[in-house]
């Protein structure tokens, strides 16, 4: 199932990481059935649905095209049908995106209002932005934060026709000027999502460029709210990323406390939980019910987004588990008493692994449903601080009914967290300049974000891994986000020691600054963060985004929400390479478009290499062509 | 006497040559009804790593299904030449001697009550076999065996010159 080339026996692994491989023999052995068995009894998947030329539209359908069938019984060729398919991919993660951003800033409207445990964790931030937006800047922090929200939300909402002010404010202006050119400087997004969906329904939009260019315009548009508005708010709220030591992995378990896992995306109700399980009387009901303390660990998004506020609104946080692929074998430890899920990317197998200890599921989000559980605390603003010792009477009840049956692996490894475009301002005094001077002389060759999701097609995080290590080989600074995070983290791969694996350029700036080769931005939403990035950068020099020496790459990608950040990454002007083949292949002209055509529009394109090793050359190789036409 | 040939490299892993073939031999005839009566197909599109890989019966000479029925229920047709135990289930004794048999796993258990042996009956009273139709790829092509070799012949020697 791998193409993991790390060790000798890495052909029997599901994983890239030892801790999952050991869980993986265990729920093997209780006959429990979990991703990894069901992906190989999901096998052989059909060609039509892989290459994208499956419509399921209408009930004429399902009609698949091939060379006996070229067009579906409407009409639709497969360069339709493919466009149409993606498009409905990027619109569904652009909706999620778009509740995650209605979550905050409804809490910071309530946190204005005084009816939240929460504060406003960055009110410089929240002056910087409100200025920028056209709000009077030195008004009360509480009025400020206020209208705020309000001015997010009014985005969200309003018509198409309308152009997005948070484009318009944060885009580098040669994006602007490319963009305008296209037509697909997007409105609020609930109002470009409603247009995607309209476009994409059956016999509506059938022309497939208009459709890729929908999609270009829907993803703008989850790029500068989804992403930049959900980062900024955030920071506005729970504090900006400050540099943070922590810890990954399986082996951070403690098998003596009452065990928390805050997982998903979104931060909110984990945060508060997280100063509920400092309350005297709860500790005090957790130690006589045999625990020794409370704990609240991170999985997934939820976790990074934890681990690098850990300085700040989250502290107290006990370490990152894992990402996606993680979930059902940290449960099967039997050691985690209560699991909060919140918005997005819970499996629906969790269930059947919790059954199988004492482990309570419980749903945080009102959107997160699933089969057989049936404790919901769906997140409510004013009801949070309640609701978050709720959460926690809950997990020590259920560990009075712990059993014996346990097994935690001993690996854990230290990560450093909580980079931002702030936190490295701050680590450089204040200026990029001796960023860009180590890009300029060569030490660094240029940047790649290497983020989203994880994927089981190749084996567990055999990809990210791999990719980051060749990258950093080559003298390229990694910025990982998402579930690639979690993958780089439990490797090691996040500490200052880790420049050892760099090239020397690398490691000697690594080394001077004391900063790991790869760089923890955070969660997925945090690609958001790189945009911010990439646009200082790209400004500090004069120049367009896709001028400069870096690339994006999803090695992994797995979900809607990635499809819709993939097609943001190659029109902010990127490089971008995917790892799995994304379902376009059955139509030449998408296909063409996508890793051809689409460059001399907006100057990205999309590299697609399973290989990791020939996708870092790949990478390497395109940034050494923009640092030749930059004269560097 | 055609057969159901297999074009590897064609084959996409769609599995509507199993689905047609459960539509065939269900009372409804058709794809969905198949999946409620919980008929199963008796072609298999199995994964070998990322490559789908049809199995079908190869309608043997010489059967090793046939040599180790113990009870005469399968028997190969000297007119048909398929290889079969319909019309003889009430020999069927269900002792799955040809199961262990077949060397490609083309013989499963019919499922209900009764231990029924259950395979590729070529179908019987069809032109062309369901799943043979149904193939949108033309990975499963029913035709004699000679001509399918000389077709690969063809494409063989126009790799050549």
């Amino acid at each position: 199932m791998t193409s993991c080339a790390t060790c000798k026996s890495a052909e029997n692994c599901v994983s890239a990481h030892e801790s999952v491989n050991q869980m993986y023999e265990r729920t093997k052995a209780m006959g429990l059935s979990t991703a990894f068995d069901r992906y190989l009894s999901q096998q052989p998947q059909c060609g039509f649905g892989m290459s994208g030329v499956c419509c399921q539209l209408c009930s004429h359908g399902p009609c698949r095209i091939s060379k006996n069938a070229p067009l579906g019984i409407c009409g639709a060729d497969a360069d339709t049908i493919v466009a149409r398919n993606l498009l409905r991919l990027a619109a569904h993660g652009a909706a999620a995106y778009t509740h995650h951003l209605e979550e905050l800033a409804k809490t910071i409207k309530a946190t204005a209002a005084g009816k939240t445990p929460f504060g406003i964790g960055d009110e410089k931030k929240l002056r910087d932005i409100a200025g920028v937006v056209g709000l009077d800047p030195n008004k009360p922090v509480a009025e400020l934060a206020g209208q705020l929200a309000d001015v997010l939300l009014a985005e969200l909402r309003k018509g198409s026709e309308e152009p997005l002010a948070l484009v318009k404010l944060f885009a580098p202006k040669t994006r602007l000027e490319a963009w305008e050119k296209l037509g697909v400087i997007p409105g609020g997004v609930l109002s470009e999502i409603r247009d995607a969906l309209t476009k994409s329904m059956s016999n509506i939009d059938t022309d497939p460029v208009d459709l890729l260019l929908t999609a270009v315009r829907l993803s703008i548009a989850t790029g500068y709210m989804g992403l930049v508005g959900t980062v900024t708010a955030q920071d506005i709220l729970l504090g900006t990323p400050g540099l943070v030591k922590s810890e990954a992995d399986l082996g951070i378990i403690d098998p003596e406390a009452v065990n928390i896992v805050a997982h998903g995306h979104v931060p909110l109700v984990a945060t508060a939980v997280i100063e509920a399980a400092k309350d005297r009387e709860l500790l005090e009901l957790a130690k006589k019910a045999g625990a020794k303390g409370i704990k609240v660990y991170g999985s997934m998004c939820t976790g990074q987004e934890l681990m690098q506020r850990s300085g700040s609104s989250a502290e107290g946080f006990a370490g990152q588990l894992g990402n996606w692929l993680v979930q059902e074998y940290y449960l099967a430890t039997g050691a985690i008493d209560l699991v909060m899920m919140d918005m997005n990317c819970s499996l629906p197998g969790l269930k059947a692994v919790a059954d199988r200890f004492h482990t309570r599921l419980v749903s945080v989000d009102r959107v997160v449903r699933m089969a057989g559980v049936t404790e919901h605390v769906d997140y409510d603003p004013e009801k949070i601080a309640g609701q978050a010792k709720e959460l926690v009477k809950m997990a020590i009840e259920a560990y009075k009914g712990r059993g014996k049956d346990i097994f935690i692996p001993k690996n854990k490894s230290t990560a450093v967290g909580g980079f931002s475009v702030e936190t490295i301002l701050g680590a450089l005094g204040g200026s990029l300049d001796p960023l860009l001077d180590v890009i300029k002389k060569g030490a660094v060759k240029g940047v790649v974000a290497v983020v989203g999701c994880t994927n089981n097609r190749s084996g567990h995080d055999f990809k990210s891994v791999q990719l980051t290590k060749e990258l950093i080989k080559r003298d390229i600074l990694v910025i990982n986000s998402g579930c690639c995070s979690s993958a780089t983290q439990v490797e090691g791969l996040m500490t200052p020691e880790a420049a050892e694996q760099a090239g020397e350029g690398l490691k000697s700036v690594c080394k001077a600054l004391g900063i790991p080769p790869a760089l923890n931005f955070g969660s997925c939403v945090d690609i958001g963060r790189i945009g911010v990035a990439v646009t200082a950068i790209a400004n500090a020099l004069g120049v367009d985004p896709s001028d400069l020496p870096v690339a994006a790459s999803a090695p992994e990608y797995l979900e809607q929400k990635a499809v819709a950040d993939g097609i943001f990454a190659v029109s902010f002007g990127l490089l971008t390479h995917l790892g799995p083949i994304p379902p376009v292949t059955g139509s030449a002209l998408v296909t063409k478009i996508l890793t051809q055509d689409i460059e001399g529009l907006t100057g990205g394109k999309v590299l697609v290499e399973e290989n990791p090793v020939k996708a870092a050359e790949a990478i390497y190789a395109h940034i050494m062509k923009k640092r030749a036409a930059l004269g560097i | 006497m055609k057969e159901i040939m297999v074009h590897l490299d064609r084959c996409n892993g769609c599995l509507t040559c199993s689905l047609a073939c459960a539509a065939a031999h269900s009372s409804s005839g058709t794809i969905v009804g198949a999946m409620l009566e919980g008929i199963p197909g008796r072609i298999f599109v199995q994964a070998a790593g990322s490559r789908p890989v049809p199995i079908l019966c190869r309608h043997c000479e010489d059967a090793p299904c046939v040599d180790a029925c113990m009870t005469g229920a399968m028997q190969k047709d000297p007119g048909t030449g398929l290889v079969s135990n319909e019309g003889r289930e009430q020999t069927c004794v269900g002792c799955w001697m040809c199961i262990m048999a077949c060397p490609y796993g083309a013989i499963i258990q019919k499922p209900g009550e009764k231990k029924l042996a259950l395979k590729c009956d070529g179908c019987p009273g069809r032109e062309i076999p369901a799943c043979v139709a149904a193939c949108p790829n033309n990975a499963l092509v029913y035709e004699e065996a000679d001509a399918f070799s000389e077709e690969r012949r063809r494409k063989a020697a126009s790799t050549l010159v």
